[in-house]
């Protein structure tokens, strides 16, 4: 044996090792050394388990569980002795097996190039060094074993009140990923779950470095479905090294999602067995918990969908109710509005109505609510916001507003439906709502799809574009059909001008639902608004025939006053002339009676209007030139004509057609016209008498014009002018002209009154040219 | 007053036998009225109150002419009219009434005028003139 031997110093050494902190491989190196250096061999090994063939020499050490001491080395037996052995056959050499209670725990190995021997001193202290390394290497795998323990434990308990800590869905998966981060000691975490409409995976919660390609998806998914835990080293030349580890989340022997971690955080190793069994521990151990979040979620997101759904409901309702307490149209209309606006109904800013007119086919302005400015908005809300009450109420109480400058822009716009670019008119066309979001330009000017240059494609839009009160950066606005009985009757358009808040598409759902509703109602309305009118016009008729009624029977008490007062008054008259011619001239006598003549020429007088105008004559239509009739009447006048009095421009058209009328009554209606307009010029005047022909929707007319240069009729007496007893005249009952006025009429003509006060009255008669009957 | 020197002229003429004129009317006043007015016109002049005393009077009195009112309590003028005519289909008959809208009835062209009746009679006079033939 050479050299000395100091088993002291070596099991000082051994010993300090055995129960210093460094690591075991670095322990068993440094052990080995010691040995090595203290025996002076020339090769000292431990050998792992693994390492061991079972062809070898060594697996026969380790089966009959005893060392092997080998002094005389070429002698050893070297047949079979696989090559790794090989190199183990030294001259002299010795392999001593460790075991603890059940298993190998490895050789220890000592070898020397020359020949020796193994004193019983060495041996005995080799068995003992190699009790204490597998003492060592015991005790190194229970504080691996108890080290895990620990780190798994603390992991549960980390999870456990992750759980406790939260049942907010995306908490939850934060804390499951930050903690899986930092039991695994992952770079990167993903955390899937299945929707559970579509049934894709979803990223919930994706934290620290993960790799998102498409291996990634495709190893997710297949974890998913096969539900089974999955671990991927992936160590190519090209791609960069990767590992990944993902376990499914089960539930009921069903997946719905999963869970995966990403690269060590040290350099180079990658995820083990012991690393995916943990992580398939914290899926299990997560899976009940996050299906319980996953439920709430669901039931409260449900909770809230349903509350929403009543309050819409309810704000519906309460707009209905509203839309009830009228049936006038613009009533309706305004409340229509009123509700879309009010921050207890739609909320949206300003609300516009234009209403289909299917005559012309064109969309009329017909409404608007909204403040002019962002500051009238503001003193709006604020003062809506302390009011109290429902929806129904607080929008029956605002004052209809028809002042705003946007109502009256909006009264003025038409818009033809065939002018298709404008998203009113296709609204209109296509019967569905438009939610449109125009974004800024880089001018910092809206951008606008219409070549006008409007931000609408319609008037509405220029009008909007030079009104904004701010610059928004973006403008927003949509636009609903309004339907009425199966029929779109008109668009709604909003916007939020002013706070600028986005426009949802479930805000158009909930607005295209008002205004199905208000069609209705707008459409009842219009039609209580039709029945109105018609109601109106009967009551109409029905005063006109409930005059007509009291006229006749006026007619017939005056025709039998008249009849009763006729007689008498043709004998006093008659003796009145009588005595008259006896009274001498001069007398004052002669006055006496010239007074009765003539004031009982006057009753006459009266009392021939009164029987004319109620005479029921039976007419006689014949085919008349109107020019005849007008130089007959005109004849019976000729005194102040003459006189010089009243100069007569007559304007006769030469080709006149003919009219079928009753002459008798013609010309006394001229008569009457033409003595009337001598009377209105009291000292000189002119008096215009015009006929002519004209043609109108393929019909012939003929115009009869009777124009004084009096004073005119005052305006206040203007429509009484055709009533029978009304006369501004002392000497007349007021029958003239209600008698122009029936006889045109039978005559199926018009009459019309220009009248300029001061200046002169123009009366013009229209009657039908007689048909072509000659053709 | 023109009118009443011509009447007067040819009341005294004397040349041709005095017309006859009955005239027929409800009314006395007027009845007083037209006999003042016409024998002054130089007419020997016969009153009947209704139509059966015009027609009893028609065969007594034979007159020139007969100035008929329309409107009568018993026999109306537009009856008596049709009377006289079946048996005096030349006598000159006016038709005389206070309103024109007998002027309708057919009757009433089986007479030879007809005039609405006024407290100016110059036009009943000078028709009267012209039926007898004496202008």
């Amino acid at each position: 044996m050479p050299g000395p031997l100091h088993p002291c110093d070596l099991l000082k050494s051994i010993l300090q090792l055995s129960n210093s902190t460094i690591p075991i491989d670095v322990k068993l190196d440094q052990m080995l050394q010691s040995i090595s250096g203290a025996f002076q061999s020339d090769q000292c090994l431990f050998l792992t388990p693994e390492k061991i063939d079972k062809n070898g020499f060594l697996s026969r050490v380790v089966s009959e569980k005893k060392p092997l001491w080998v002094e005389d080395g070429p002698s050893f037996p070297k047949e079979n002795v696989p090559l790794e052995e090989a190199e183990l056959l030294c001259p002299t050499f010795a392999c001593i097996p460790l075991y603890d209670e059940t298993s190998l725990q490895g050789i220890l190995y000592i070898g020397y190039s020359k020949h020796t021997r193994f004193s019983p001193e060495e041996t005995d202290l080799l068995l003992l060094i190699g009790e204490v390394m597998g003492g060592v290497i015991r005790n190194d795998d229970l504080h691996l074993k108890a080290e895990e323990t620990i780190s798994e434990l603390t992991a549960l308990h980390e999870m456990g009140r992750a759980v406790t800590f939260t049942l907010k869905l995306e908490n939850l998966f934060e804390l499951i990923v930050t903690t899986g981060l930092k039991i695994l000691k992952a770079k990167g975490g993903v955390l899937r779950v299945e929707d559970p409409r579509t049934g894709e995976l979803k990223v919930k919660c994706s934290l620290g470095d993960y790799h998102q390609n498409p291996l990634d998806e495709k190893m997710a998914r297949r974890v998913f479905y096969t539900r089974t835990p999955l671990s991927f080293n992936h160590s190519g030349e090209e791609k960069p090294v990767f590992s990944v580890l993902c376990a499914p989340f089960l539930s009921k022997g069903k997946a719905f999602g999963t869970l995966a971690f990403y690269d060590r955080d040290s350099d180079s190793s990658k995820f083990n067995e012991k690393d995916l069994q943990r992580l398939s521990m914290m899926a299990n151990q997560m899976s009940c918990a996050i299906e319980n979040a996953l439920t709430h979620y669901e039931t409260s997101r449900m909770a809230q969908e349903h509350e929403k759904r009543v309050k819409e409901l309810s704000t519906l309702w309460e707009l209905n109710k509203t839309l009830l307490t009228t049936v006038n149209f613009e009533r309706t209309l305004h409340l229509t509005l009123t509700a879309i606006t009010i921050g207890e109904g739609l909320k949206f800013n300003r609300a516009m109505l234009f209403l289909v007119n299917e005559k012309d086919r064109v969309l009329e302005g017909t409404i608007a609510v909204g403040p002019d400015s962002a500051e009238e908005a503001g003193k709006i809300w604020d003062s809506l916001s302390l009011r109290k009450g429902t929806p129904s109420d607080l929008i029956t109480q605002l004052p209809p507003e028809d002042h705003s400058t946007l109502n009256s822009i909006v009264k003025g716009i038409q818009i033809p439906l065939a002018q298709e670019h404008c998203i009113l008119s296709r609204t209109v066309l296509e019967g569905r709502p438009f939610n449109t979001q125009l974004p800024q330009s880089k001018e910092g000017e809206l951008q606008t799809p219409c070549e006008r240059g409007c931000h609408l494609g319609s008037e509405v839009g220029c009008y909007v574009g030079e009104h904004l009160s701010r610059n928004p950066k973006v403008y927003s606005f949509a636009t609903v059909p309004l339907i009425g009985k199966g029929k779109v009757i008109g668009v709604i358009l909003v916007d939020n001008l002013y706070n600028q808040n986005p426009i949802t598409e479930e805000d158009i759902h909930f607005l295209s639902m008002f205004a199905n509703q208000a069609g209705l109602a707008i459409e009842n309305a219009s039609l209580y608004r039709n029945l109105e009118e018609v109601h109106q016009e009967l009551k109409e008729t029905q005063t006109f025939l409930i005059h007509l009624e009291k006229m006749v029977a006026l007619g017939e008490m005056s025709t039998t006053i008249a009849h009763e007062i006729k007689n008498p008054l043709t004998s006093i008259g008659g003796f009145a002339r009588r005595l008259d011619r006896t009274v001498p001239e001069g007398s004052q006598e002669k006055k006496y009676s010239e007074t009765i003549i003539k004031e009982v020429s006057r009753l006459e007088r009266i009392l021939n209007d009164l029987l004319n105008y109620t005479r029921d004559e039976s007419l006689v239509f014949k085919e008349l030139d109107l020019r005849d009739i007008l130089e007959e009447s005109l004849s019976m006048v000729t005194e102040e004509i003459h006189s010089g009095r009243i100069q007569l421009v007559k304007e006769f058209g030469e080709e006149i057609p003919k009219i079928i009328g009753d002459s008798h009554q013609l010309k006394q209606i001229f008569f009457n016209l033409i003595n009337n307009a001598c009377q209105a010029m009291k000292e000189k005047g002119t008096l215009f008498v015009r006929i002519y022909s004209f043609s109108k929707n393929g019909s012939s007319y003929v115009k009869v014009e009777v124009e004084d240069s009096g004073k005119g009729v005052d305006p206040e007496n203007l429509h009484n002018i055709f009533n029978p007893f009304y006369s501004t005249k002392e000497s007349s009952l007021g029958l003239g002209l209600p008698m122009v006025h029936r006889i045109i009429t039978s005559h199926r003509g018009q009459i019309e009154v220009d009248n300029h006060p001061g200046k002169g009255v123009n009366f013009i008669i229209t009657l039908p040219a007689r048909e072509g009957r000659e053709k | 007053m023109i009118l009443v020197v011509k009447g007067m002229s040819q009341a005294h003429s004397g040349v041709k036998p005095m017309k006859k004129i009955l005239v027929v009317d409800d009314e006395e006043s007027i009845r007083f009225l037209y006999k003042e007015e016409l024998e002054e016109e130089g007419y020997i002049v016969e009153c009947a109150g209704n139509g059966e005393e015009a027609l009893e009077k028609l065969f007594v009195f034979r007159p020139d002419l007969i100035s008929l009112d329309i409107k009568m309590p018993g026999m109306d003028g537009l009856e008596a009219l049709k009377r006289i005519r079946q048996t005096e289909r030349q006598l000159p008959i006016i038709l005389c009434s206070a309103y024109g809208e007998y002027k309708q009835d057919l009757t009433t062209w089986a007479s030879d005028a007809y005039v609405v009746k006024c407290a100016d009679l110059t036009n009943f006079k000078s028709t009267i003139r012209k039926l007898l033939g004496l202008s």
